[in-house]
């Protein structure tokens, strides 16, 4: 299904950007810092990743994107460099909070 | 070497080098490696169905050939320093405000 890739991105953010707005985490506290950390560890693996496609390192199977493009990406390549990082950030909100909690 | 190989050791050498230079040292944070644990398990779900199905497809001149389960371990080196990126970006954010 072309679908597909798209839909693993959206279950893989769904609990992570419920659970979020917990007040125990305080996770938008600095709107800044969300943008920051995201974006420019995306700007550089974007580079890497069409340099990659480019050259033919690794490739995406057309059954499975919806095949619209954004700088020779597939847009769900592009949404994992949002999904993936915003998941990472909020678990290691979530380690710190019950690590803290410990002490 | 492979290319892939090579990429992915430079970037997790200047994932590592971030967390110096922006001195949020979380490498010697004990709390980094407990997330890692998790991490690691999670990927291996991800980024173990995108390889499997396949999502994502690799050429076989570019990397070792070595794979666990359907991941190619130059994917772990890829994640690792993806997120170890986002989180001293996010660490060195946290801590300048308070």
């Amino acid at each position: 299904m072309k679908l597909e890739y798209f839909i693993v991105m959206g279950i893989c953010i769904a609990g992570p950007l419920v659970l979020s707005f917990s007040r125990k985490i305080n996770f938008y506290k600095s709107p800044a810092r969300l943008i920051y950390s995201i974006i420019f560890p995306m700007i550089i693996f974007v580079v890497w990743d069409i340099y990659a496609v480019g050259k033919g390192h690794w490739s995406f199977n057309e059954k499975y994107i919806t095949g619209l493009y954004i700088l020779y990406l597939p847009i769900e390549e592009i949404l994992f460099f949002i999904v993936i990082p915003f998941c990472a950030l909020f678990s290691w909100e979530v380690v710190k909070y019950y690590s803290n909690k410990g002490k | 070497m492979k290319e892939y190989t090579i990429i992915s050791v430079i970037f997790v050498v200047l994932s590592l080098a971030l967390d110096r230079i922006l001195k949020t040292k979380l490498t010697s944070d004990k709390r980094f490696w407990v997330f890692w644990i998790i991490m690691a398990a999670v990927s291996f779900i991800v980024n173990g169905y995108l390889t499997w199905r396949p999502i994502v497809i690799y050429s076989e001149e570019y990397y070792m050939g070595i794979r666990l389960f359907t991941i190619p371990v130059e994917d772990f080196l890829f994640g690792f320093s993806l997120i170890t990126m986002n989180i001293v970006i996010w660490e060195f954010f946290t801590r300048k405000k308070s």
